[in-house]
């Protein structure tokens, strides 16, 4: 492996970010939705702990029965429960956000070359298959991880913050976030970002990359990210479990697109 | 050295070269002239491993083709390509984009950041070095282009196109160019439309449509003279009307203040058929033989092909 090579694609690929306002939004917005939101959920947390609203309201009911049964949850008092079970589940949205924006790197990572006419003198050097898909790779998910990691930590100071205003307790990410955060996040992120790449070898206008990778990679992670983000959260030993199959599944992808890597496709298959 | 040997490709079934077999010998230029859809380009990527041939095989820097990873890899390092357009990115400077390609081709350092010092002054492009790809000119871009072709000074040089859409100066800058990298020993093998600088620029030139018209050397492919351009001062017609009756003849054109006659042979008959004008009162101002330009050779070849 090139190390300089990946150095060098990153660092291209973040000027590309930075002067590149379109993407901006994507890099902002998701950040700022993870800190927003449970600072508001947990500003509504004395309405979801009211028994007088849960008469009315079933679903209320039903928040405050599933938070008097779940064992994982701890906590003095009702709110303090459903405060931990809010911060809990928000916890897949930082999951979320690496697959998201690393998937979308990833689906213009060589369709943009190609409509830029930038990929045929990047083939034209010695770089080889595996540098290249690698560096792409790397590109993608680094960033999209420095975000989702920047966010979860704002995320969760404001979501302490808000707990401690709103139950008097601080309520901190458990051993299963971490696990989930750390280890699960860049497996899943890497996967979504490599069936991306594999459209993005595929494609040769940036639109049709982007819809695909929006309409059929984006929620094929999504549903990963809530089958295994859950039970991930709940448990730091079943989190790293999962990490490992996705890391696994990740190596076969990465070693199939390696294998069915063309410089003669990329260069002349139009779809 | 370039060696090719029955070397085709084709996509879907549909031939986009077939049987090309020609060599170019270390530190020549050879120019390859077809027309568009020629499979000038894919001759190229096929010649540079981007491309895997669908038959026959080819030998360029050493490395034999079809390649593997590995080999095709050892062949990019000791070639360089000028693709048609620049490619190269829009939202970093000139100075980036060397810097990021030449260190995609190992060079890093000193090395680099003199290298591209170097060419980027020669060629006139320092004082845009900072400023955003995408804002330079056309000829500019060209030239920039051409650099990062030889930023790691390659054995061999693939040129596609490389004066297309440039202005007679950027066109002649990069010609005069071209010429040195040809007096340095670099082998060069450049596709163009441009008769002229094939002719000016190359030690061989192929005339491609899918298969191999005709490949030599300039002189080679155009034919022997066969006859002579004869300019007078005033009234060629009445001179015309008397070479017309004599037997070695062939053909007396006029054209303006001059004649194109087309002889039995030019090398014997040259002499008496001057003899004759200035006996028929013509002012002789030049005689030059008159062959088949390369333009002719190559619209012939081309003309001729059944494809």
């Amino acid at each position: 492996m090139n190390r300089a090579v990946l150095g060098l694609f990153l660092r291209k690929e973040l000027r590309d970010v930075r002067s590149n306002r379109q993407l901006w939004p994507a890099y902002l917005l998701l950040p700022a939705v993870a800190v927003g939101l449970p600072v508001l959920l947990l500003g509504l947390l004395p309405l979801l702990a009211d028994p007088v609203q849960a008469a009315r309201d079933p679903g209320i009911a039903i928040l405050i029965e599933s938070v008097s049964h779940d064992a994982g949850l701890s906590g003095a008092t009702l709110a303090e429960r459903i405060a931990r079970l809010v911060l809990r589940d928000f916890g897949m949205f930082y999951l979320l956000i690496g697959v998201v924006l690393a998937s979308s790197a990833a689906a213009l990572a060589l369709v943009r070359e190609k409509e830029q006419r930038t990929l045929e003198p990047i083939l034209a050097t010695p770089l080889r298959d595996r540098d290249l898909l690698l560096a792409k790779l790397v590109a993608a998910v680094v960033p999209a991880l420095v975000v989702a990691w920047g966010s979860l930590l704002a995320g969760s100071l404001a979501g302490a913050l808000a707990g401690r205003w709103r139950t008097g307790a601080w309520i901190l990410p458990t051993a299963g976030n971490w696990v989930a955060w750390l280890l699960l996040a860049p497996a899943l992120a890497s996967v979504a970002a490599l069936i991306a790449l594999r459209a993005s070898a595929r494609f040769t206008d940036v639109p049709g990359a982007t819809q695909f990778t929006g309409l059929v990679v984006v929620p094929l992670a999504l549903v990963l990210v809530v089958l295994l983000g859950r039970p991930a959260m709940a448990s730091p030993a079943v989190g790293g479990l999962g990490a490992l199959g996705v890391s696994l599944l990740a190596l076969a992808l990465f070693a199939g697109n390696l294998r069915r890597f063309r410089r003669e496709e990329i260069l002349t298959r139009w779809r | 050295m370039i060696e090719a040997e029955g070397l085709s490709k084709s996509f879907e079934g549909r031939p986009a070269i077939a049987g090309l077999t020609f060599r170019v010998p270390e530190g020549q230029t050879c120019a390859l002239l077809g027309p568009n859809g020629a499979g000038k380009t894919t001759t190229v990527r096929v010649l540079l491993g981007l491309l895997q041939p669908s038959a026959g095989r080819a030998r360029v820097a050493d490395c034999e083709l079809p390649a593997s990873d590995a080999v095709g890899a050892r062949l990019r390092a000791q070639a360089g390509l000028l693709t048609e357009a620049p490619g190269c990115y829009d939202r970093m400077s000139g100075r980036e984009n060397l810097e990021l390609f030449g260190r995609l081709y190992g060079l890093d350092g000193a090395a680099l950041r003199t290298g591209v010092e170097h060419w980027l002054r020669r060629l006139e492009l320092w004082e845009a070095r900072d400023r955003a790809f995408g804002t330079w000119s056309k000829g500019m871009k060209q030239r920039l282009a051409l650099i990062r072709a030889v930023l790691h000074q390659p054995r061999v040089l693939f040129l596609d196109e490389p004066t297309a859409g440039l202005d007679p100066a950027g066109a002649r800058e990069v010609r005069d160019l071209i010429a040195e990298f040809r007096r340095e020993g670099r082998t060069i093998l450049l596709c163009t439309h441009n008769l002229s600088e094939a002719e000016a620029l190359a030690d061989l030139v192929g005339i491609l449509r899918q298969r191999l018209l005709a490949f030599g050397s300039p002189a080679s492919l155009r034919a022997a003279p066969t006859g002579l351009v004869v300019q007078l001062a005033g009234q060629p017609d009445r001179v015309a009307e008397g070479l017309r009756a004599l037997p070695v003849v062939r053909q007396c054109a006029q054209h303006g203040d001059g004649l194109q006659l087309i002889l039995e042979d030019v090398r014997r008959d040259t002499p008496g058929v001057v003899r004759e004008i200035v006996r028929q009162g013509g002012e002789v101002l030049a005689v030059r033989p008159a062959g088949d330009s390369l333009e002719e050779v190559y619209l012939r070849a081309v003309r001729e092909d059944p494809a």
